[in-house]
């Protein structure tokens, strides 16, 4: 039995991972920071249960292989990234993490499927010789369907669930994650809808038709269905054959490796597999997997004893029953899994002892040796490797990215295509400023649609286009309850407006406006607009108007009353506008021939004038304010437009105070706190420098001072501290000096050539003089200040060093009047 | 004020000052000469003013039918008279006057303002009616009495309140009491009532108000209960099973039997009557339940039949409308069309089509109609043989039970005759140890008598239970016939309305089109 690891395969690890490296260009290079010399020593050491336990397996093994010669060895005990022998039970380490989202399978499965890249086995039939452990997997990013399960199978363990990793065969495509032919799970499709029967629902009207011309045409439309079904049929075949692989030379021998939860805990209702590297759920009876070797949790390791002649649809997962499966170790069946697994581990790290003494016989398995799973937030956030993920569907082609990644807050892309082309593209975007949600265009007709969430000016809730030039054609939704003026849907086609309100007072619910053609100062005159309104119960139907028509060039008005409830023709009064424009001096001349009317009750009053009038003047003043709002509308437009062009030429990013690694006000404010704290801090080690040392190394570092030599110390000290003031002042005095002599000079020499001099030179020497004045003038500020703040000095280190507790024995010797002697 | 005109002459209210009023605040400009020509009827002004005009009696307003706003203001009217038949006033001005009492307001039951202010009122009464009064003005009145407040009690919608200038506000509590009784008011005497006001009105009237509101919720929960206990009445009602949920028929055979009273005294009987009374309730709460399942199934069955009928009904409507409205538009278009055409021959080719298509729309609106009446027949006749399918279910299930009764009440009295033989006998042989009251004596002088007292009281019974299954059967089948006739004639009356309908508007538009024809001519 091989307990040490071999240097070999340190080795040959290292040398696997190094050509990994070189193979995939686009990794991230978190990998080259993995440092093995960092882990502890559990990764490369074996604890001595876990030898106990290598060598119950190694048994196991060779019992194993030598009553079943035709099956292939058992991925048992395979090596670590640190090339030591672990059994696979030990390397899952159940974690439950703080992400609600990891609470639940979906959320873990989707974790696991995004977060890793596969690394396909090779050779494909047989188990792999290295089963890393998580935290390799957290570093690298990068893992075969056997690393893949053994870290989703932590998390579902961690969350409660009675998970276990199946080591078996399954079909090419899930072996080599190729998901070409699968439909994209975000096309989805519409549920239909079922009528009811009512008991006295009528029978339709009597067929008046002749039945033997119907029979004759039904013949002849069968007919031409059949030939119709039968192309379809072919085409159907055609493109089946066409998308039909090549049958697989190894269906069968792929090794696959896959996780199973059985029903019970977490009110899982039935037995289910999921897939790792897609994170979907499967029924275990599905076609794909092929057959099952052994299946394993972090507690045991059983061995399948089923026939899988006919993949896995009938096989049992009771996991107590011998004859199906074969344990490892005897006592832990698969029904005894607690739902706090670390509590339990902590139990039986404490019994264990007692019970090696106790009874020898019940082997338990030992803890894992892998430390606790930890994902970062950083982590979370970003899922899949380098922060994005392309995935290949049927027609389809789906890319993923982190939030954040893309300047323009892109998620999620989504190109479908027919056949060859493409057909729409569908993109996904968060957190941006301006409520972009979801954008879709359709390569073959150019339209645009937008989606955006609600908050937006003009409360604008979706957008269709083909440009962005007003006057175009052109759909836009809005959140109706958001606007005042209950505005839905907008609708523009050259010429031509249709706008849709809901829950409105004034209950109008659709505006038509056709405009003219357009004058060149006005812009474009509408020439009809129609209003419609819903029913507002509060009048009588007569009274309530359902539809008016301003026919603005034809100098009419129609308006329509809705219908009485039972009836079926409603009553409506037509205006002819007068001719001459009234105004309040010379009101419009009214003639009854003006108004025409039809009345549903011929019974009724007819209506008086001053009815009709009255309502003419009404009608023409609506007219008027229909024609500005509509004016008001097309301004709206304009403004949206505007404002949408505007957004997509400088795209922002709406990041919440709430995230503290993005939110540059944050980051920046917190970054000054931290420079200040630091500030402060090295003021603080500068405040405690130790004058005295020095003075103190003279005397050889004594331990106690003698008054005498206190005094000396304190003295000499305080006269150097002069001596150096008075060296300084000397300087700058000196400079001072220096600098006015020059200057002097200088000035000689100019009065003395003054004339011969040229221009330049001339410049040059002002120049001189203006800059050595300056010079001086800052020397004498310099000395001045410097007279007035060494006295200071002086008294502040007197002050210090009388309270400095070495020279207490100078206590009481005061008096050292001092003055800077320049 | 009215104490200004009073050397001027009182006048009256007549046809001249109407209707020189209504010409004055009558529609202006254009609109009034409109109206001039036409006439102004009084019955659609909608408001009118009759103030300064010295009026001291209200007389010859009961034309002014759709009157919402009138103002009486600044007269010398004496007494609330002639407003009954104002009907839809809201609005109501008698300020200025010489009322003494509020009186002749009780039609009104629209009134949301009303103005009493500078009157002789010392009461507030007579207004019992004006619940969505918002507004009272009652202010320089004669009003003493601060109790009066508690009258607005009842108008739930008072919202401002004017009572200044009466001889309650010179009271120190007058405020705090108006507050405290009227919690809803908003504005007292023009000015708005704070929270501080409303707090100490509280506060000082607490125990009042409570009584007063634990009155008044009592009042509404025992109003509450008597409708629920109506209401569950009704229910059993309709299921013609009322009163058969407990003994009430037992009680009911018994109550105008004096010889079963008498016979009770035998020995014996006690204990027959116990268990006679048990078997017999039991079958009527049968009887109570089956009727009330029975119910519940007839009314789904009619909600059933309604709902599909309507939906039918107004299936066929949409159609009918669509096809008159896409009609009318494209007459609209040709008619505008043949205005101003010129050409003679084209336009009376033009006419013609158009008159065809005119047929054309009557006959397809006439068709749909003809459907739907077909269609309606089928499913009002399915409807009606389930009905009575079910009816004469339900009557022959009760009429089983009723049987059953008969056989019980045979049963007891064969019994009972047994008892009262030997009882006879007994006494013939003067045996008999318990004393009996004389009354009960009498009925054993010979056998012919007791016999009689036992089948009178059997006979009875009997009428009472044919008359209780009777009532049942007749009620059940009124119910049904005049269910299905009511069916009927609504589908009657709602084909004649369709028909006069399209009839009139093909009338109109081939009207139009004649007048176009003469207009070209």
């Amino acid at each position: 039995m091989e307990v040490l690891p071999k240097v070999e395969s340190v080795k040959e690890v290292t040398a696997a991972s190094t050509l990994m490296l070189k193979s995939n260009p686009n990794r991230p290079e978190r990998a080259q920071e993995v440092d093995l010399s960092q882990y502890p020593t559990s990764y490369k050491e074996n604890s001595p249960q876990e030898k106990l336990l290598l060598a119950i397996a190694d048994n196991f093994c060779c019992q194993y292989m030598h009553l079943y010669p035709d099956r292939k060895p058992l991925l048992l005990c395979p090596l670590n990234e640190c090339g030591v022998q672990k059994c696979v039970s030990t390397t899952l380490r159940p974690t439950l993490l703080s992400y609600p989202e990891l609470y639940s399978w979906e959320g873990c499965a989707s974790f696991v499927s995004e977060f890793l890249s596969l690394e396909l086995l090779d050779p494909p039939i047989d188990p792999p010789r290295h089963l890393y452990s998580p935290t390799w997997l957290m570093q690298t990013q990068r893992g075969s369907c056997f690393d893949f399960s053994t870290l989703l199978c932590s998390l579902l363990l961690g969350a409660g669930y009675n998970a276990y990793c199946v080591s078996g065969y399954a079909v090419k495509e899930m072996c080599l994650l190729n998901q070409s032919l699968q439909e994209c799970p975000l096309l989805g499709k519409a549920t239909e809808q079922k009528r009811q029967v009512k008991k006295y629902s009528v029978k339709p009207p009597r067929d008046l038709r002749s039945g033997f011309e119907q029979r004759q045409e039904e013949r002849r439309q069968s007919d031409a269905q059949a030939i119709l079904l039968k192309k379809q049929q072919e085409a159907e075949r055609l493109q089946e054959e066409r998308e039909r692989l090549p049958p697989d030379p190894l269906l069968g021998l792929r090794v696959h490796c896959w996780v199973l939860i059985l029903s019970g805990n977490r009110e899982v209702p039935e037995n289910f597999f999921i897939d790792p590297l897609t994170g979907k759920s499967l029924s275990t009876t599905n076609k794909c997997f092929l057959g099952i070797e052994s299946i394993w949790n972090h507690q045991n390791y059983w061995v399948n004893m089923q026939d899988c002649r006919f993949g896995c649809a009938e096989m049992n997962f009771d996991l107590g029953d011998a004859v199906k499966w074969e344990y490892l170790l005897y006592g832990t069946t698969g029904q005894s899994l607690l739902l706090i697994p670390d509590m339990k581990k902590q139990q039986e790290a404490e019994d264990d002892e007692e019970e090696e003494v106790d009874d020898p016989k019940v082997f338990e398995m030992p803890p894992s040796w892998v430390n606790q799973i930890n994902i970062s937030q950083q982590d979370m956030e970003t899922r899949c490797p380098g922060g994005m993920k392309v995935i290949q569907y049927r027609k389809a082609k789906l890319e993923k990215f982190a939030p954040y990644l893309l300047p323009d807050g892109l998620v999620t892309r989504l190109t479908t295509y027919s056949d060859l082309d493409c057909d729409t593209v569908k993109e996904w975007y968060q957190h941006r400023h301006d409520h972009l949600e979801e954008r879709e265009l359709k390569k073959t007709s150019n339209v645009n649609i937008e989606h955006f969430r609600p908050g937006r000016s003009y409360a604008l809730k979706s957008h269709r286009y083909i440009t962005m030039a007003p006057e175009t054609e052109r759909q836009m939704d809005f959140y109706s309850h958001a606007r005042a003026d209950g505005l839905a849907r907008r609708v523009e086609m050259p010429f031509e407006m249709t706008e849709t309100f809901e829950d409105r007072p004034d209950f109008i619910y659709h505006r038509h406006v056709v405009f003219g053609k357009r004058v060149k100062v006005f812009g474009p005159s509408n020439t009809e607009v129609v209003e419609r309104f819903n029913r507002d119960r509060s009048k009588p139907a007569g009274e309530d108007v359902a539809e008016r028509i301003f026919l603005v060039s034809e100098d009419r008005i129609q308006v329509t009353y809705h219908r009485e409830d039972d009836r079926i023709i409603p009553a409506w009064r037509n205006f002819i506008k007068p001719r001459d424009s009234g105004d309040s001096q010379n009101p419009h001349s009214f003639t009854p021939q003006m108004a025409s009317t039809f009345q549903v009750d011929p019974f009724e009053k007819p209506s008086k004038n001053l009815f009709l009038y009255e309502m003419l003047v009404h009608m023409m003043k609506e007219e008027e304010r229909v024609a500005l709002k509509v004016k008001e509308s097309e301004k709206e437009v304009r403004a949206i437009l505007g404002v949408r062009e505007q957004e997509e030429s400088s795209i922002e990013l709406h990041i919440s105070i709430y995230n503290t690694a993005r939110n540059e006000r944050a980051r920046c404010h917190r970054e000054a706190l931290e420079r200040t704290a630091k500030e402060e801090r090295l003021r603080q080690e500068e405040k405690e420098l130790d004058f005295l040392a020095p003075f103190l190394a003279q005397l050889g570092d004594p331990e106690n001072l003698t008054r005498q030599a206190a005094l000396q110390l304190r003295n000499d000290c305080l006269a150097d501290l002069k001596q150096r003031l008075i060296d300084k002042a000397n300087l700058i005095q000196a400079r001072f000096e220096r600098e006015t002599q020059e200057l002097q000079q200088k000035q000689q020499w100019y009065q003395k050539n003054q004339l011969t001099m040229t221009k330049e030179d001339e410049d040059e020497y002002l120049a001189y003089c203006s800059d050595a004045m300056f010079r001086i003038h800052i020397l004498k500020l310099r000395l001045s200040r410097h007279k007035d703040k060494a006295p200071q000095k002086y008294m502040a280190l007197d002050e210090r060093l009388r309270r400095d507790p070495r020279l207490k024995a100078t206590q009481g010797c005061f008096g050292h009047g001092f003055d800077v002697q320049l | 004020m009215s104490r200004l005109y009073d050397t001027a002459e009182p006048s009256l209210v007549d046809e001249e000052l109407l209707q020189k009023a209504v010409e004055e605040q009558g529609p202006q400009d254009q609109a009034g000469q409109i109206a001039k020509e036409e006439g102004i009827q009084y019955d659609e002004v909608c408001q009118l003013r009759l103030d300064y005009k010295n009026i001291l009696k209200i007389d010859h307003l009961w034309q002014f039918t759709s009157l919402t706003k009138l103002q009486l203001d600044n007269n010398i009217i004496e007494k609330i008279e002639g407003l009954g038949r104002l009907t839809n006033l809201k609005w109501l001005d008698l300020s200025f006057n010489n009322i003494e009492g509020i009186e002749g307001l009780d039609s009104l039951v629209k009134l949301e303002d009303l103005s009493l202010y500078n009157n002789r009122i010392s009461v507030i009464e007579n207004m019992d009616t004006l619940l969505n009064l918002h507004v009272l003005s009652i202010g320089n009145n004669f009003l003493a009495q601060l109790e009066n407040v508690i009258y607005l009690r009842k108008f739930k919608n008072l919202r401002t309140l004017n009572l200044a200038g009466n001889p309650i506000c010179k009271e120190d509590r007058y405020k705090i009491f108006v507050a405290a009784y009227l919690p809803e008011l908003v504005y007292l005497d023009f000015r708005l009532l704070d929270e501080q006001t409303r707090e100490q009105a509280f506060g000082k009237y607490q125990y009042a108000i409570e009584e007063m509101r634990h009155n008044e919720a009592q009042e509404r929960r025992a109003m509450d209960a008597r409708q629920e206990q109506e209401d569950e009445l009704k229910l059993h009602r309709d299921a013609f099973v009322e009163l058969l949920n407990g003994p009430y028929l037992f009680d009911s055979m018994y109550a105008d039997d004096a010889e079963a009273a008498k016979l009770a005294y035998l020995p014996g009987v006690s204990v027959l009557l116990e268990t006679y009374k048990n078997h017999l309730v039991a079958l009527c709460v049968q009887v109570f339940e089956i009727g009330l399942a029975q119910r519940g199934r007839r009314e789904d069955e009619v909600k059933s039949f309604f709902d599909c009928s309507r939906e039918a009904v107004d299936d066929n409507q949409q159609r009918a409308a669509q096809i008159a409205a896409d009609f009318e538009k494209a007459r609209r278009q040709v008619m505008s069309e043949m205005q101003q055409a010129t050409d003679t021959r084209l336009l009376e080719a033009q006419m013609n089509h158009c008159s065809e298509e005119i047929n054309q729309l009557c006959d397809s609106l006439m068709t749909q109609e003809l459907q739907l009446v077909d269609q309606l027949e089928d499913i009002i006749k399915d409807f009606e043989r389930n009905i009575s399918d079910m009816v004469a279910g339900f009557i022959e299930v009760v009429q089983g039970i009723f049987a059953q009764c008969r056989d019980l009440e045979n049963h007891h009295h064969e019994k009972l005759l047994e008892i009262a033989v030997a009882t006879l006998e007994r006494v013939a042989k003067n045996e008999l140890e318990e004393d009996m009251p004389d009354d009960v004596r009498m009925l054993f002088v010979d056998k012919d008598t007791v016999i009689n007292a036992v089948s009178g009281s059997h006979d009875t019974h009997l009428l009472k239970i044919d008359n209780r299954e009777d009532e049942l059967m007749t009620r059940c089948n009124s119910w049904m016939s005049a269910l299905m006739k009511s069916v009927q004639d609504e589908e009657v009356k709602r084909n004649r309305k369709r028909i006069s309908e399209i009839h009139n508007y093909i009338d109109y538009v081939r009207d139009q089109l004649d007048e176009m024809q003469h207009e070209h001519h």
